[in-house]
């Protein structure tokens, strides 16, 4: 159960040419999470989603502002799922496995293929990530996500390079195991119809990095695609999403 | 025979072998295989040719009666034979230490110059200018500096290894993607264990590339140097047989350590490498019953 508090948040990045100014990724962003909740970050591209979440991991640092991600006041620990699958082609599907691991022993190895087994990929452990499709890839990915028990897991949009077939399923694989481990999630996607599948909350960013809305989305899970509350609730969220892309702008090709 | 009926599907066969065996004969020597063994053959029909026309090359019967007694033993004059396992033994000790030393100090100065940029900026010129050295220098160097003995053919096959060693890793360093290094750094991975599943894993291929031409042109080194200061080895034997005029042991010994590096490299070394690389190999279909795939499998 982690807590992660993003406060007044800027970031910005060097500019590519001498004559260039200072890119603004993030202007000004706060919030909190608390507890086992799955929570949706939506925007268009360039509204800073991306490197939210690289502040967040520690890979980038922010320009101003703090962020914390504690755990009862410890650090926090953290898993964190790509958008493509990001696993070491030179060793097995075990092997990446327990590369995030700090135990490489006989229990890390069972609590590794426990996890592996949740994805269905069990016959899988000894195969090279190149002998395995891009869907079984990704999943191998959420499973080692999953394997190191974070406090919060960060998943940056994880189905983006999948096609349309793979990823829902993959939506319900994730869906399952998050119903079996709740674990806080940070989930970033411009998909504002698989946020709403998967989320208790959705903050939604706008272009220039701050946010534009908090929305709480309050039934039970898993959720089905097919269930018609949760496409009611979808086309009502997708209304809010395009309200603000006709007062703001940008990035409207990307939303789905 | 009478006439055949020729469809677009019958395989095109102009000749029969009623003898199956000249069939099979014929087979190999239409394949690859086959015009391996035939080239190899004619070089050695068009060396037995030469000697008739130029006396000083020695024949290959010559060659093999020589290179038989060096190595079995026996009389033959007044010079003691049946040294090849000793001689080779004792290059082999220095090739090895050498070897050993400028491998571990090509990847050690390798992955540094892959990872820092200041290390870059600093080391990176140097090792290309002991790339471009060529051995023999380093062959003579060693000899001036520590005389005869073993340091200068140790030494000599240390800095002829070394900079094809560095160069190799420094690019395989670099060229793994940043993306893996985020990702290790998102689940903190750290330390040693980043190193070898991270770095060691990227580069492994790109070590046995190194180690292939680090081997080849330190074995030239090690002959040049026993050549020139020892007091056995390969090298010290060849140049045994060059003063006294004896071309059949000289060319025997020329063929043996030719013969040698090849076996090197086609026995050893490309196996190494195939094994580096299994993950690169094809993909395998593995057998699964149809309820074990999902249908996110898109294979």
């Amino acid at each position: 159960m982690a807590q992660v508090k993003v406060a007044e948040l800027v970031k910005m990045f060097p500019p590519s040419s001498k004559s260039g100014e200072y890119v603004k990724a993030i202007t000004n962003i706060d919030f909190e999470v608390d507890g086992n909740v799955f929570v949706s970050i939506v925007g268009p591209s360039g509204c800073g989603k991306s490197t939210l979440l690289n502040i967040l991991s520690g890979v980038e640092t922010a320009t101003s502002g703090s962020v914390t991600v504690t755990e009862d006041g410890m650090p926090a620990k953290l898993g964190y799922v790509f958008q493509d699958a990001r696993l070491l082609p030179w060793r097995t599907v075990l092997d990446n496995m327990l590369y995030v691991r700090d135990d490489e022993d006989a229990g890390g190895r069972e609590e590794a293929l426990k996890y592996l087994e949740m994805v269905g990929l069990l016959h899988t452990v000894d195969m090279f990530p190149g002998q395995l499709s891009g869907g079984m890839q990704q999943r191998v990915g959420i499973a080692r996500a999953f394997s190191v028990e974070p406090d919060l897991l960060l998943m940056d949009e994880p189905f983006s390079h999948l096609d349309a077939i793979t990823a829902r399923s993959l939506r319900d694989h994730l869906q399952e195991l998050w119903t079996r481990t709740r674990k806080t999630v940070l989930f970033v996607t411009h998909d504002v119809i698989e946020a709403v599948q998967l989320s208790d909350r959705i903050i939604v960013l706008a272009p220039g990095g701050y946010i534009y809305d908090d929305i709480a989305i309050d039934l039970p899970h898993p959720r089905r695609a097919s269930d018609p509350k949760v496409a009611t609730l979808q086309a009502e969220v997708l209304g809010r999403f395009e309200d603000m892309q006709a007062k703001v702008g940008g990035g409207d090709d990307e939303v789905g | 025979m009478g006439a055949r009926l020729v469809t677009a599907t019958t395989p095109k066969t102009d000749y029969v072998h009623r003898n199956p065996r000249w069939a099979r004969l014929r087979r190999f020597l239409r394949s690859d295989r086959g015009a391996t063994w035939s080239a190899a053959v004619l070089f050695i029909a068009a060396w037995q040719l030469l000697t008739l026309i130029a006396p000083r090359v020695p024949s290959p019967i010559d060659v093999i009666q020589i290179m038989f007694i060096e190595m079995t033993g026996g009389d033959y004059g007044s010079i003691r034979r049946g040294e090849f396992w000793g001689h080779y033994g004792a290059t082999l000790q220095r090739y090895g230490i050498g070897l050993a030393i400028g491998f571990v100090a090509g990847i050690l100065v390798g992955a540094l110059i892959g990872t820092s940029s200041l290390a870059r900026a600093l080391i990176n010129d140097t090792v290309l200018v002991l790339l471009a050295l060529p051995a023999f220098v380093w062959a003579f160097l060693t000899t001036m500096w520590f005389g005869i003995g073993w340091q200068a053919p140790v030494l000599t096959v240390a800095f002829a290894a070394f900079p094809f060693v560095a160069v190799n890793v420094a690019q395989g360093v670099r060229s793994i993607a940043p993306d893996l290094r985020h990702m290790s750094t998102a689940f903190g991975v750290t330390g040693w264990k980043r190193f070898r599943s991270l770095t060691l894993g990227g580069v492994m291929g790109y070590v046995f590339a190194g180690l292939r031409f680090a081997m080849i042109v330190s074995w030239n080194g090690v002959l040049l140097s026993e050549w020139f200061n020892g007091q056995n080895g390969v090298g010290f034997r060849t140049r045994f047989w060059f003063d006294a005029n004896r071309y059949p042991g000289f060319l025997g010994w020329v063929i043996s350590f030719i013969v040698f590096i090849v076996a090197l490299d086609r026995l050893v070394l490309t196996r190494l490498q195939d094994r580096a690389f299994r993950w690169r190999a094809p993909v395998v279909e593995t057998q699964r019953t149809p309820s074990q795939r999902t249908p996110s499998e898109t294979r």
